[in-house]
């Protein structure tokens, strides 16, 4: 009895030692709460599990709940992981390449839906007018219905030139084509859109990692909707391992960063962005908030922890 | 394919229920516990969870106090029930009727898969005799008459849209009467994506409803969808009267548990699944056997008598 009331007395006032079961008791919510914003449970369960073994036999601070202490620390990781370790500043990387006489060339990536050529768009919007740069895109997605007409439309409202080949040719060979006339031609940027796929088709993984490896891109970005749940974890993991085990070529490619598409279409359960890059460790390049050209974000990391753990 | 992964982990649960010598409150917890968490991590509604996990006990423990049956036996009959019931609303899905003019609208979030399913749905009636013909109301998206418009000369289904007017409205209504007029029996509107956080967007589509007055309004879902899918559903079905639903993308890896909360927000049935991009690649769906291959039951018609 004493125990529980020092355990009761220490958990106002501060300075307890904070055991398995203290910690628990308060991570269980945080962790299904994490879940209702859309965090893939896999990674909401490491997530817990890590911020649990970093606090057990740790004394609470002086006038601080374990529930405090617990959130501080949920915060701190989610943080942690949404700060990226590298940075991706695609126009000024574009700019670099163009001030070197080279062709800047990105690769949009993804499974059915998403966004990817809708995003290429605002990209191609972004790189133009802020960067003044010459754009071209590359209609790589031979196989949907309508996806060439698309990408026209797009490329006659923004202004820029659209390499194409109509459908049903190898993509791989087209982004070729395009990069090389895009060199010969003075352009300064290549978008290449391509089909989406299911991450467990192989064929279609497998001209997909033809395609990166045949080409070498200087960017390769997956494209990834903020609605996905628990999916989100292996699409990643998969569209990672294709570009390992399928590429055939020394210098092996991965996935550079992640573009986050209809962030306007989840409120506050923004828990995609955090599985994204938790599984991947890529940064968020470019977060999607709409359908017009302009709509097209930096991630505000302080927003993403308020919405998760506010 | 996709749903084995979720079905084994639950009759993995089941299971341990076997081999249990006494089955008390505590493997009871157990078992509810990991049946709760491979259903969150097939993307159900964290709230549904629970509601199923309290449901499924409380209707153990009355039943057994009545019965004192087989407990194994009717904690997996109740899970089966829940996930059933769930899936079954009050609704019962819209027949069309042979003859006459049906106007279908297919509605839903931006690329869910709306474009690609009212294909498949015609494809699949016109294959068992029926008139069927597409309206492109999607005024909005590049390229969505050229899509339409390259699926349906595929299928070989007539098609009505226009490259230069900007009012969905009009063009839905315009090749609705026209496709009414020379007596086609089932009439597809597509329409743009929408979602909840964008007003106008939900207005258009009441408009489009009110200008077509559809037989029934279909919501066309990704399986891919995480835990905004019931808010999502629910707005939609506020908008207009949603009648069914399709769960799109299946041939993919997620499990689809957001069928779920569209169900739920709705009061929909869902009537067929896509699996896959070509329109061959579409089932219809039945409750019981969805239920049954998610939990790798096999035949679960004697569960019901039980
Ligand atoms: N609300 C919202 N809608 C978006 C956003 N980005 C794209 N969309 C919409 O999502 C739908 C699909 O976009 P697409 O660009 O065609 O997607 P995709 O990944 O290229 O699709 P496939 O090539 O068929 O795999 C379109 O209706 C877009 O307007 C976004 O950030 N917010
Ligand atoms: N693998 C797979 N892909 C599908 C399925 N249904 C649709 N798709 C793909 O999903 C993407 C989006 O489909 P659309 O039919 O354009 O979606 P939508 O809802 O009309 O999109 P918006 O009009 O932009 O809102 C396309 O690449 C389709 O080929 C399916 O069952 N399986
Ligand atoms: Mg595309
Ligand atoms: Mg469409």
């Amino acid at each position: 009895l004493f125990k529980r009331l020092t355990d009761s007395v220490q958990n106002i006032t501060g300075n307890k030692v904070l055991t398995d079961e203290d910690i628990n008791t308060v991570l269980v919510d945080f962790k299904t709460n994490l879940m209702a914003k859309n965090v893939a449970t896999d990674i909401a369960e490491k997530l817990a599990q890590s911020v649990k073994t970093s606090l057990i036999g740790q004394r609470t601070e002086r006038f601080t709940t374990v529930r405090a202490t617990v959130k501080k620390a949920l915060t701190e990781a989610v943080q942690r992981i949404l700060t990226p370790k590298k940075s991706v500043d695609v126009l000024r990387a574009a700019l670099e390449a163009k001030a070197q006489g080279r062709v800047y060339s990105i690769v949009f990536l993804g499974v059915n839906g998403v966004g990817k050529s809708t995003n290429l768009a605002k990209v191609c919007y972004y790189l133009k007018h802020k960067g003044g740069l010459k754009v071209m895109i590359a209609a790589c997605d031979t196989f949907r219905a309508g996806a060439v007409e698309q990408l026209r439309t797009h490329a006659r409202c923004l202004e820029v030139d659209l390499f194409e080949r109509g459908y049903g040719k190898d993509a791989a060979f087209i982004a070729k084509e395009a990069i090389q006339t895009a060199g010969n031609e003075g352009y300064d940027v290549v978008l290449i859109d391509t089909a989406g796929r299911m991450q467990d088709n192989e064929p279609l993984m497998r001209a997909l990692a033809k395609l990166v490896a045949v080409n070498n891109p200087n960017l390769i970005l997956f494209v990834g909707e903020a609605l996905v749940g628990n999916d989100a974890v292996d699409q990643l993991q998969k569209f990672n391992q294709c570009l390992v085990d399928m590429s055939h070529t020394s210098k092996v490619r991965t996935i550079d960063g992640i573009l986050l598409t209809k962030f306007d279409t989840v409120d506050d359960k923004v828990g995609a962005a955090l599985s994204m890059v938790y599984i991947t460790g890529q940064p968020v390049i470019f977060v999607g908030t709409g359908q017009k050209y302009t709509h097209l974000r930096k991630l505000n990391v302080n927003t993403v922890v308020k919405a998760l753990l506010g | 394919m996709v749903l084995a992964e979720l079905g084994s982990r639950i009759s993995g649960a089941l299971r341990k229920l076997q081999t249990a010598t006494v089955i008390d409150e505590a493997v009871l917890d157990e078992c509810l516990k990991e049946i709760a968490a491979a259903l969150l991590q097939a993307d159900v509604n964290v709230r549904y969870v629970a509601q199923l996990r309290n449901n499924i006990k409380r209707t153990v423990q009355l039943e057994e106090a009545a019965m004192g049956t087989n407990k194994r036996k009717l904690i997996q009959k109740c899970v089966v029930e829940e996930l059933v019931t769930m899936l079954t609303p009050d609704r019962s899905p819209f027949a069309p009727k042979k003859g006459k003019p049906n106007i279908i609208m297919f509605v839903g979030l931006q690329g869910s898969g709306k474009t690609t399913t009212c294909t498949k749905y015609a494809h699949y009636y016109q294959r068992k005799g029926w008139k069927t013909a597409l309206v492109c109301a999607d005024t909005f998206r590049a390229g969505a008459f050229d899509q339409l418009k390259q699926n349906a000369t595929k299928a070989k289904i007539p098609f009505y849209g226009s490259y230069t007017e900007t009012d969905p409205v009009k063009i839905a209504e315009e090749g609705v009467e026209q496709f009414k007029k020379d007596k086609y029996e089932l009439i597809i509107v597509d329409t743009s994506g929408r979602h909840k956080q964008e007003g106008a967007l939900l207005e258009e589509m009441k408009q489009v409803a009110e200008a077509v007055e559809p037989n029934d309004i279909i919501y066309v879902m990704d399986s891919h969808i995480g835990q905004a899918c019931f808010d999502q559903a629910k707005a939609f079905r506020d908008a207009v009267d949603v009648g069914s639903v399709i769960v799109t993308k299946l041939d993919g890896h997620a499990k689809g548990g957001g069928a779920l909360s569209a169900v739920a927000a709705t009061d929909s049935p869902v009537i067929f699944i896509g699996t896959g991009e070509h329109f061959d690649d579409f089932e219809s769906f039945e409750a019981k056997s969805f239920v049954s291959r998610l939990l790798g039951l096999g035949d679960i018609g004697g569960l019901f008598n039980t």
